[in-house]
């Protein structure tokens, strides 16, 4: 996937300024900023939810016919098309008619599906509630069930879907801290494992947990890129001190990971 | 196969089984208030008795009714004046039962039996597709001021003599007709607005309600008692209106748009479960299928309530109670609803002409004083 040079305003407050960004197969993206930066307006863009000013975002559409991998720009794809190559996952789902878990990860497979559900669809919805351990859930109401459940239903219904990019808008925020992991732990699992080539971008504010689980971090800044690559090169405390405004110390831990402790605002 | 998708499988054939079994006691109940009535040189035993007889007539008379057909369809014979021979189909089958009976039967109950299956699958059916496109449980058909429109129309027609169409027994029908249908032509200038929402489609219909019915008690403040009377009565819905010409044009519009509604069913799953961005990550375009619902809907409730005046509460109602039976499946729950609002309206009118016969207690009254506790107490029941 690459995104060049995107323009976003509402009305006149400009809130992306020539983002660019591009993201390799197998790969997790996270997106930090502070409120406001423009992060679910970038994920927003991507989908096609929002359209952008100016810019271009391409995407790999692997046709039915041939394995074609060539770049597809999004604006000439239909949102059928458009929702078979990527998947968005809102912040959070509210629900005024509920439906059984397994009929709301079914909807993933909508867009492969004309009117009959084949045994192929069923046993792919089965197959994704177990791999996110929801098969006890399968035929509990979806508004009966708890936050964190519900994140996971989303997340099934993504991966029921079979795109070949995730975007997450802040899964873990309206989580507890084992929830946080457990979702993060069942992305960073769906991207690595995946045999066809498949990457998430996630809007997420938990510095922590962004550099435990991403390949890379995309720190926003007042609508552009300040700076992209892996967790230890964009988390210094020089950046964090610039875009978050707070004082901080990062250190590497044993198993390799950044950890950034947060002081007091500058 | 596995245990999951087995169970997946069963639980839709039970709900199939369930939608199936409800409409074979709709049909037995139009049957029973076939037979239902308050005169009395006709019994129930009666009426079945000459209606399967003529059903079994027509069938062993196939042979008469094509003739009679055949002799409708022959160009109108020339000689002196214009004579064209226009027989009934049944023409030369001699059926039982006096003038009286058949006429109890045929021009009265019929009549009222078929406009309660249409009307009430029209109406529970734009019931449910409003309340899944706008993503909110309260709407009914009547929220979009679909009805108000209608009934500035009926007022217009009643208390000024405004009329549209100038034939006097479908002045009133054709003006509510036209009036809902100029409510229909805001909705689709609303949905040219790109950045609508489903709220605002519904403070639309809220304002177009109040705007209406001021225009409407303003009329009433000036009319007279016998145009006030004549104004009440169109508003309470009733079945009796509509001849067979009328049920016949009803049917069509309603055999015309239900598959189309059909057809929308996985969309609207998708946009009902959790709103619009749930609904584009999913590939579906909200505000389009939104614009496209409220319209076949409109049109639907449009299209009865000119027939038969103001009957909102099936709309609201059967669509919750199916949702009860077969969850919020449009494939299933656009069915279930349909053959729920039938059902309902059969029910209600059967009881409402039947309960002080002579009198006839208008079917929208009976709904809501029979449906809303039993409404209230399933949800209830299902919130404890």
């Amino acid at each position: 996937m690459s995104v060049k040079d995107l323009y976003f305003s509402w009305g006149e407050n400009e809130v992306l300024k020539g983002v660019d960004l591009s993201i390799k197969s197998n790969e997790v993206v996270s997106i930090l900023g502070i409120n406001g930066a423009g992060k679910s307006t970038l994920i927003k863009c991507l989908n096609t939810i929002l359209k952008p000013k100016k810019g271009t975002i391409k995407i790999i559409a692997n046709s039915e016919e041939s394995d074609d991998v060539s770049l597809t720009d999004v604006s000439s794809l239909d949102l059928v098309a458009l929702s078979r190559v990527m998947s968005y996952v809102p912040q959070s789902v509210r629900t005024s008619f509920s439906m059984d878990v397994f009929d709301v990860v079914l909807l993933g497979r909508k867009p492969h599906i004309k009117w009959r559900i084949s045994d192929d669809d069923r046993s792919k919805v089965s197959e994704t509630l177990r791999y996110l351990n929801l098969e006890d859930f399968a035929f509990r109401k979806f508004d009966q069930i708890s936050g964190g459940e519900r994140q996971r239903v989303i997340i099934a219904k993504a991966v029921a879907q079979d795109p070949n990019l995730f975007l997450f808008d802040e899964p873990t925020s309206d989580l507890d801290l084992k929830n946080q992991i457990q979702v993060m732990k069942c992305i960073k699992k769906l991207i690595k494992d995946s045999e066809t080539p498949k990457s998430a971008l996630i809007a997420i504010h938990d510095i922590n947990i962004a550099a435990r689980y991403s390949d890379k971090i995309l720190l926003l800044d007042n609508g552009s890129v300040r700076a992209f690559g892996p967790p230890k090169e964009v988390l210094t405390e020089e950046n964090i001190a610039d875009v978050f405004s707070v004082k901080s110390s990062v250190e590497l831990t044993d198993e390799g990971y950044i950890r950034v402790l947060v002081y007091d605002e500058i | 196969m596995d245990s999951i998708s087995v169970k997946h499988i069963e639980k839709g054939k039970f709900q199939v089984i369930v939608i199936l079994i409800l409409a074979i006691l709709t049909f037995l109940s139009s049957v029973f208030a076939l037979g239902l009535g308050s005169s009395s040189n006709l019994d129930m035993l009666t009426v079945w008795e000459i209606v399967f007889y003529d059903i079994y007539l027509v069938l062993t008379n196939l042979d008469v009714v094509l003739r009679n057909l055949e002799y409708n369809l022959l160009p109108c014979i020339g000689i002196g004046t214009e004579e064209c021979i226009n027989r009934s189909l049944v023409y030369g089958i001699e059926f039982k039962g006096t003038t009286i009976q058949r006429s109890i039967i045929y021009d009265w109950r019929l009549p009222r039996i078929f406009t309660a299956i249409i009307g009430g699958i029209a109406l529970a059916v734009a019931g449910a597709l409003m309340q899944g496109c706008l993503g909110n449980p309260l709407v009914s058909p009547l929220t979009l001021g679909v009805a108000s429109g209608a009934a500035l129309g009926a007022a217009l027609a009643i208390v000024l003599g405004f009329t549209i169409l100038s034939v006097p027994e479908l002045a009133i029908v054709a003006n509510a007709f036209i009036f809902s249908l100029i409510v229909v032509a805001i909705i689709i200038q609303l949905g040219k607005i790109s950045s609508i929402s489903a709220e605002s489609y519904i403070l639309v219909g809220i304002a177009i309600t109040f705007i209406c019915g001021a225009v409407v008690s303003a009329m009433q403040y000036f009319a007279s008692d016998a145009q006030l009377s004549q104004l009440a009565h169109w508003s309470f819905g009733s079945l009796s209106r509509p001849n067979m010409d009328n049920i016949i044009l009803m049917a069509l519009v309603l055999i015309a748009l239900l598959p189309t509604a059909i057809r929308w069913s996985w969309d609207l799953n998708a946009l009902s479960m959790a709103g619009d961005e749930f609904a584009i990550s999913t590939g579906v375009n909200p505000n389009k299928l939104r614009k496209n619902i409220l319209v076949v809907s409109a049109l639907m409730t449009s299209i009865v309530i000119a027939f038969t005046g103001l009957i909102g509460f099936v709309g609201l109602a059967a669509p919750h109670m199916s949702r009860l039976i077969v969850g919020n499946d449009f494939r299933k729950l656009i069915p279930c609803s349909g053959i729920f609002g039938a059902f309902l309206m059969i029910f209600a009118d059967t009881l409402g002409r039947t309960l002080f016969a002579p009198i006839v207690i208008p079917v929208g009254v009976m709904l809501s004083i029979i449906g809303g506790p039993f409404f209230l107490y399933l949800l209830l029941k299902r919130g404890a």
